[in-house]
């Protein structure tokens, strides 16, 4: 492979890089295979259109990673309540369920990412609800490892709450496995950043499992999220919300993907955002129905505003139906704050500004129509 | 000095004149009415004084205690006592009446040096309000208008009206929609209010409201100006023979 490109000489770094001694039971074969045979995505790749990876490629290839080893207390930035078991990929111990849950992503935009992680992994935590109901939430908060996996197992009937506070990293994976009759929360909060950031999140929920995702979002230099959601058993829910205020210069890149591979699913995808300044959001939002997964109910539905005549809003609904028993819709809009609203808080006294702000957070607060879940990302209301 | 001065207002909007040379003075301690046909101006002049954009003032002036409020912002005309009950109340999804309202009582007090009230203080004040107003306690907790019935939302106007105490409230054609019942409240809580220190421009379509709210004075509004005003038996001599009377 010739290094001729900012994103081939990063692979042929990684294809070299010596062993890590971080989990050395890992096998990394798949992982460099995938960097070997793939590459890593350009610019051009579709769906790193809107996003110049280059920029990511840029931090990830200055980060510390590549030459020191990671320190070994990694679980501690995740703090759990009773019942929750919480392990570090130190432990070889986890290698069954990661071999079971946590292989690598076949997604080819991201799977070369996955595997960069995979290598250049600081901290890698398994998260277990082992069954009945977790009154306190698990928190996700600061670690200083640039490369993250987090793998979460619901267990049947297990209901458990993740949140993920704000923090800083260059690559971060979200892996959940909810198996029958489980129920995971995950509250994702993302705080405004200079930093260069992807995450992706893989989720499978198992019949009857369900998945709320609720996701609030401020902006960063480069902010990309990759959501994947398989409704895989039958009768699985999924409830996304996603909400996002950019300004200045930020960069959003949120890229959700709900697949029902069984029947009888459903999926509520509701996205609301606002960009300001000079920012660009970018909502890219599938639905995919596979051809077993008849009496499938889903939707989608974003809303954006424009807060100023530079800011730019990029959403791109999706729907791909291979059954023919569904019920499926989509919405997306783009539109500049209600000039009337903005005259009715005025005509009680509200200052421009303060009105202005005040129906930017109404708008956003009303896509979380879960009111945990709102609450979790500090969206409440006054009343 | 009047409470409320219209002195030959004149006003356009998108080059087509509605107001043509109108003349007003309402005293502290006053009701008046304005009532006249669609299209009369009712809505215009209602809109204009509490500073809409869109509206174009040609000639003339308005004044509140004296103060010109031509320059000033629709928040000043708020700040400074201006209250207008909306014709149609605007649905605010995602905000909470009870932020809203907050927020506008907090601007108010900011505004006269005063502190805000408590948290306490405002919920409390606020539900005993509502009740008043027949409104269940959830009413404060809803996205403010949000999938309101027609005859809550001109509630809900009232119910800003009372916790807001202004010097000047405007009522839009408040009446309109309203069953006999609701209507009642209205009148009730306009009744409530009513007091030495302020005014009350009811601008209306319909003589009904007026059985319940005795005004001081009713003008009669045709193509933009007042060609008839008298006391609360005008309201009646309208109400049997109509407009059509005034305009020869």
């Amino acid at each position: 492979m010739a290094g001729s490109t900012v994103e081939d000489a990063l692979a042929e770094r990684l294809l070299a890089l010596p062993p890590s001694n971080y989990a050395p039971w890992r096998d990394r074969r798949a992982a460099l295979d995938v960097i070997e045979r793939e590459g890593l995505p350009n610019p051009r790749s579709e769906s790193w259109r809107h996003t110049n990876i280059r920029r990511w490629y840029e931090a990830a290839g200055a980060c510390p990673a590549f030459h020191e080893v990671p320190d070994n207390r990694e679980t501690d930035f995740v703090s759990a309540a009773d019942g929750i078991c919480v392990e570090g990929f130190v432990n070889a111990g986890v290698a069954a369920l990661l071999a079971e849950h946590g292989g690598l992503t076949s997604n080819a935009a991201i799977a070369p990412l996955a595997a960069m992680n995979a290598l250049l992994l600081g901290a890698g935590v398994v998260i277990r609800a082992q069954g009945g109901c977790a009154t306190t939430p698990v928190r996700i908060g600061v670690s200083p490892a640039e490369f993250q996996h987090l793998l979460i197992v619901v267990e049947p009937g297990a209901a458990v709450t993740v949140i993920e506070e704000p923090a800083s990293y260059t690559h971060r994976i979200v892996q959940a496995v909810v198996a029958p009759g489980g129920v995971l929360s995950h509250w994702r909060r993302q705080a405004e950043s200079d930093g260069r950031e992807c995450s992706m999140v893989a989720v499978r929920v198992d019949a009857g499992g369900e998945y709320r995702l609720a996701q609030s979002s401020r902006g960063a230099d480069l902010r990309r999220n990759d959501i994947q959601v398989t409704l895989a058993g039958k009768g699985a829910t999924a409830t996304i919300d996603g909400i996002w205020r950019l300004d200045g210069r930020d960069h959003l890149d949120n890229q959700v993907t709900v697949s029902h591979s069984a029947g009888e699913g459903f999926s509520r995808q509701t996205y609301r955002g606002v960009a300001a300044g000079h920012s660009r959001a970018i909502l890219d939002g599938r639905i995919h129905i596979a051809p077993a997964a008849d009496a499938t109910d889903a939707s989608l539905s974003t809303k954006n505003l424009l807060a100023s005549d530079d800011a730019q809003v990029f959403a791109k609904p999706t729907l791909e139906i291979h059954a023919s028993d569904v019920k499926c819709s989509h919405g997306a809009t783009v539109g500049a704050l209600d000039d009337m609203a903005v005259h009715y808080l005025r005509s009680r006294g509200i200052v421009e500004a303060a009105a202005r702000a005040l129906l930017m957070d109404g708008f956003l607060r009303d896509a979380i129509a879960d009111e945990e879940g709102a609450q979790q990302l500090h969206l409440t209301t006054a009343a | 000095m009047s409470l409320l001065r219209i002195d030959n207002l004149h006003v356009s909007v998108a080059g087509k004149a509605i107001i043509k040379g109108l003349n007003l003075a309402v005293e502290a301690g006053e009701v008046h009415a304005v009532m006249g046909p669609n299209g009369s101006g009712k809505s215009t002049l209602a809109n204009v004084l509490a500073g809409r954009p869109g509206y174009d003032i040609d000639a003339g002036s308005f004044a509140l205690d004296d103060v010109d409020l031509r320059p000033q912002s629709p928040e000043e005309r708020a700040q400074l006592g201006l209250f207008l009950a909306f014709q149609y109340p605007v649905e605010i999804p995602g905000v909470s009446n009870m932020e809203f309202l907050k927020a506008a009582i907090d601007a108010r007090a900011f505004r006269n040096g005063e502190d805000a009230p408590s948290a306490v203080e405002f919920v409390t004040q606020a539900r005993e309000t509502a009740t008043r107003l027949g409104l269940s306690a959830d009413f404060l907790k809803r996205g403010v208008n949000e999938g309101f019935s027609g005859g809550e939302k001109k509630r809900n106007e009232l119910l800003q009206m009372l916790l807001l105490q202004p010097r000047m409230a405007i009522l839009d054609e408040t009446d309109s929609g309203l069953d006999i019942d609701a209507l009642q409240v209205v009148a009730d809580g306009v009744n409530a209010f009513r007091s030495e220190n302020n005014a009350v421009l009811l601008v209306t379509h319909y003589q009904r409201l007026l059985n319940f709210v005795i005004p001081d004075r009713v003008h009669v509004l045709t193509d933009g100006k007042v060609v008839h005003s008298g006391d609360s038996s005008l309201a009646l001599e309208l109400e049997e023979r109509g407009y059509g009377w005034l305009n020869g």
